[in-house]
């Protein structure tokens, strides 16, 4: 295959040329409630070409038949030379590579019998089931993947790579009368079948809490001190702070430039994040991005202050600095565009835990688990799963509805304690970026302090 | 391809259904007001169904010359596992297919540089100083042929265009974006881009200021874009889908007034010169409009063939599928109809549409952020502004930020506090303002 769009890549006309092919093998399990959905094996493969000619913008083909791979090249030379540019694109500067970088399979998914994936989601579906009369419905599924990329540019970067996925989910949807609520379990690994076994209890867990949710209180809207769980910490930084962090975002916008300049405070000298798509065995890694660039742990906040962006060469290029590997798309029917990989809030000392984290709020939320978050720049939400309310120190009732709103820059500012207890959270789903949606990213954090943020809520 | 596939299926099989689906896309983006890029995306795909032993199986495939046999095996292997279900396959009876326009040839003609030029235009029109404006320009062409082994057919071309524009602005530490556009299936007018500049511009102005926002149990006036979050539970509480999970709380409530009297909302396959139109589902089943809410009462649940069949009731023509999965629950075109005589067209485009005159003190939200998480069904929502004004006195006095609105869709409904003169689409949603009385609006 690297051979075939090595020779359609030299029989391009274009300044730059870069082919690639996915071939994606799948299978997907799915109930809804005690009944099976569907049970399928899908394949699906295609190609994308995007070239670039001087004092001209990008020409995109994507398509699925891959016979017309030589048609689609020259395609995508016409749409660059009718795309007329006063400043032209330029591309960072990346070694060419070469490698076959095959990820571990970790029982491979494709030898296994749809029949005993079936089996497995069962019986996860039937602990959420089991757990209360009220359990009134499920959605349950099992997923996993192995997708096979060839990229070959014209600047001599060949490359083949493997990547396994398999996503395990669960909502439990618990009611009582007019009161609906949910709990929502999700497991999703760059892995295969053997990381995925032995995981009831979690799916118990989650319905019960539905079942709990539906006798707590909303959560009452305001400002108070928040503790984020290491899962919602992650989302935080993800949606608050990440996006903003992506130079795509910036390198176009002065203005942005300004507000992103390196060496501002962005918080106190507790908060370090960073990005790392060379993390071993996270959903959001991968050797090399869909530019053909190494991955590399990027550092974005150190000590507070913004020292870093993720780049894709172009925006590198643009801005002076160097690429990231984090041009990413999530399949060959879109273009790479800056995205994250594994976003990170660091650790803060291993001597701080929880307990030092809570002590001395008199009244605050601790707010666990996420439903989701979105951002608009400077002002994000999300939704935590569930949360507690914190009264003289101690972790008191169990209450819903927990969503934060808040403003990028006053939020981070006011963390201003982070706890020792770092973790992955490897979940399904993904980010949504462009029109590219669900990309495979991984959040990671402690326990993150937060002196103030809004609540949103009945008033 | 379809006829070939079935003929394969036949004699080995129940029964089956299938789609092919070809896409043609052409797009080109303006990035801070530069064209930056041109593309094409042409893809083809085949779904198919089968019914084995009474048992569903499903697959698809993208491969270029889809072997028919190859399909056909998986989805027996998928039936295999797959749940007993009573499907009956529309029959060829249904053939007669509502006539409705889907195709433009003014569409699917447009040239590159037609699409350019569009695109160019709005960006000139947009552009000022201190802001980003991106536009984009996407046409789609796309041939769908739907049959199944009960002699059942469809087949239809269809085009689509859609013109995106965002605008970003940013002062100091404050961002502000401003985003519309214009979905159909034909070419837009002159007067078109007009209503998409005029739409952008009027927010943006009346945003440029940033003032306190309110406190407290206040009127709201949700724009067409803004409403998302309420109409958010109504689309996935009134699926055929949740009913039957017993997770809608509208279940067992058809024939019961739950909204204000004024309210109708409908599901139209068959609007003219909308993408989401289409003479025929992905089911074979002939497209015809389904009353969703009639007067304020709960009307009809929406369904495809397979939950039809396990709730013993017929199709509403709802059927949507891809290339890969099953068949599945979706809207076309949702009408939100005004029956109170007064306020029915799209005459004004005043921000507000012209509900705000008696408000003493209140917010007109835009866009809120983070639609669609949480808990959607149970119809309470809580979200951040993401684009919201202060209205006093009656009027727009500004841009609040650092806001979050709550409350309950269901509850909110039941008594509007009016209907806009600004209805318009919004993608396959029809839609004017709405006036809502005592939403919960926190600021920090």
């Amino acid at each position: 295959m690297r051979d075939r769009l090595a020779a359609a890549v030299k029989q391009s006309r274009a300044g730059y040329t870069e082919i690639r092919v996915e071939r994606i093998w799948s299978s997907a399990v799915a109930f809804r409630g005690r009944r099976l959905e569907t049970a399928t094996v899908s394949e699906d493969q295609g190609g994308f070409v995007r070239v670039l000619n001087q004092g001209c913008g990008w020409g995109i083909a994507s398509f699925t038949s891959l016979d017309e791979l030589p048609a689609m090249v020259a395609r995508a030379n016409e749409l660059s030379r009718a795309v007329r540019l006063d400043e032209p694109i330029r591309l960072a500067d990346t070694p060419p590579e070469s490698a076959d970088a095959v990820l571990e399979l970790d029982g491979d998914v494709r030898g296994i019998s749809l029949s005993e994936k079936k089996q497995l989601l069962d019986r996860y579906n039937g602990a959420m089931l089991a757990v209360s009369n009220q359990i009134v419905d499920t959605q349950a599924s099992y997923r996993d993947e192995v997708s096979e990329v060839w990229y070959v540019n014209s600047e001599g970067t060949s490359l083949y790579q493997r990547r396994p996925e398999v996503v395990v989910s669960g909502t439990a949807i618990a009611r009582r009368n007019g009161t609906i609520e949910k709990g929502l379990e999700s497991i999703g690994l760059r892995k295969g079948w053997d990381s995925v076994q032995g995981f009831d209890d979690r799916f118990r867990v989650v319905a019960q809490r539905a079942v709990d949710l539906l006798e707590a209180p909303r959560v009452r809207g305001g400002a108070y001190p928040v503790i984020l769980d290491n899962e919602l910490a992650g989302v935080f930084i993800h949606e608050a702070f990440g996006h903003l962090s992506e130079a795509d975002f910036v390198y176009e916008n002065p203005q942005a430039r300004d507000m992103m300049t390196l060496g501002r405070r962005f918080g106190k000298p507790v908060l370090n994040v960073g990005d790392n798509g060379a993390a071993p065995g996270l959903r959001g890694t991968l050797p090399y991005d869909d530019e053909g660039t190494p991955t590399q742990d990027t550092p974005l906040i150190r000590e507070g202050i913004l020292v870093g962006r993720l780049h894709s060469r172009e925006t590198a290029a643009k801005l002076g600095e160097r690429p990231t590997g984090n041009a990413r798309a999530i399949s060959f029917r879109h273009p790479p565009i800056v995205r994250m990989t594994n976003t990170y809030i660091a650790p803060g000392d291993t001597g701080v835990g929880f307990d030092d984290l809570i002590r001395d709020i008199p009244l605050g939320v601790y707010a666990c688990g996420a439903f989701g978050g979105q951002t608009m720049l400077e002002n994000f939400s999300f939704t935590a799963g569930w949360g507690y309310m914190i009264r003289d120190g101690k972790v008191a009732e169990l209450v819903k509805d927990v969503v934060l709103a808040g403003n990028l820059f006053q939020t981070l500012d006011r963390i201003d304690h982070i706890a020792g207890d770092f973790s992955w959270n490897q979940m399904g789903g993904g980010c949504g970026k462009g029109g590219q949606f669900p990309l495979p990213v991984t959040e990671g954090a402690p326990h993150v302090r937060i002196e103030e943020a809004l609540i949103g809520g009945d008033v | 391809m379809i006829d070939r596939l079935l003929d394969t299926a036949r004699g080995t099989v129940d029964g089956a259904d299938a789609l092919w689906r070809r896409e043609e896309r052409t797009t080109v983006a303006f990035e801070s007001g530069r064209l930056k890029a041109a593309g094409i995306s042409e893809e083809a795909g085949l779904n198919l169904r089968v019914l084995a032993r009474g048992r569903m199986g499903v697959a698809g495939t993208t491969a270029a010359k889809p072997d028919p046999a190859a399909l056909l095996d998986r989805a027996r292997a998928s039936a295999e596992l797959g749940e007993v279900v009573d499907l009956a396959f529309p029959g060829a009876g249904t053939a007669h297919l509502p006539p409705i326009s889907t195709f433009f040839e003014r569409t699917a003609d447009a040239s590159l540089n037609t699409l350019i030029r569009m695109g160019r235009l709005l960006v000139e029109r947009l552009a000022r100083p201190d802001c980003q404006v991106n536009v984009s320009v996407e046409r789609e062409v796309a041939d769908t042929a739907v049959g199944n082994s009960a002699g059942a057919r469809g087949e239809y071309r269809a085009t689509g265009i859609a013109l995106t524009a965002d605008i970003t602005r940013i002062a100091g530490d404050d961002v502000l974006m401003v985003y519309d556009q214009y979905v159909g299936a034909d070419m837009p007018s002159d007067a078109d881009l007009e209503t998409l500049v005029r739409s952008v511009e009027t927010r943006l102005a009346a945003a440029l200021k940033v003032v306190t926002p309110p406190d407290g149990a206040l009127p709201v006036v949700f724009t067409p874009a803004g409403l998302a979050a309420v109409v958010l539970p109504l689309e996935q509480a009134l699926s055929g889908k949740t009913v039957l999970q017993g997770s809608s709380p509208l279940a067992g409530k058809v024939g019961e007034t739950l909204f204000d009297e004024r309210l109708s909302i409908i599901d139209d396959p068959l609007t003219p010169g909308r993408p989401a139109s289409r003479p025929v589902d992905d089911e074979c089943v002939p497209s015809r409009a389904t009353g969703l809410v009639e007067h304020g009462v709960v009307g009809r649940f929406v369904y495809d063939l397979e939950t039809a069949a396990r709730a013993r009731t017929q199709s509403t023509g709802n059927g949507r599928r891809g290339v890969f999965g099953k068949p599945h629950i979706g809207y076309t075109n949702v009408v939100f109809r005004m029956t109170d005589g007064a306020h029915v067209g799209s005459e004004s485009h005043a921000l507000g549409g012209g509900l705000i005159a008696d408000i003493d003190d209140g917010l007109i939200v835009d866009d809120l952020i983070g639609v669609g998480q949480g808990n959607v069904i149970s119809g309470a929502f809580s979200h951040p502004v993401g684009l919201a004004y202060r209205v006093q006195r009656g009027e727009v006095t500004g841009r609040v930020k650092d806001a979050a609105v709550a409350g309950n869709a269901y509850d909110l409904l039941k008594r509007i506090g009016g209907f806009g003169t600004d209805g318009r689409w919004l993608g396959s949603r029809w839609s004017p303002s709405m006036r809502l009385e005592g939403v919960s609006v926190a600021r920090r």
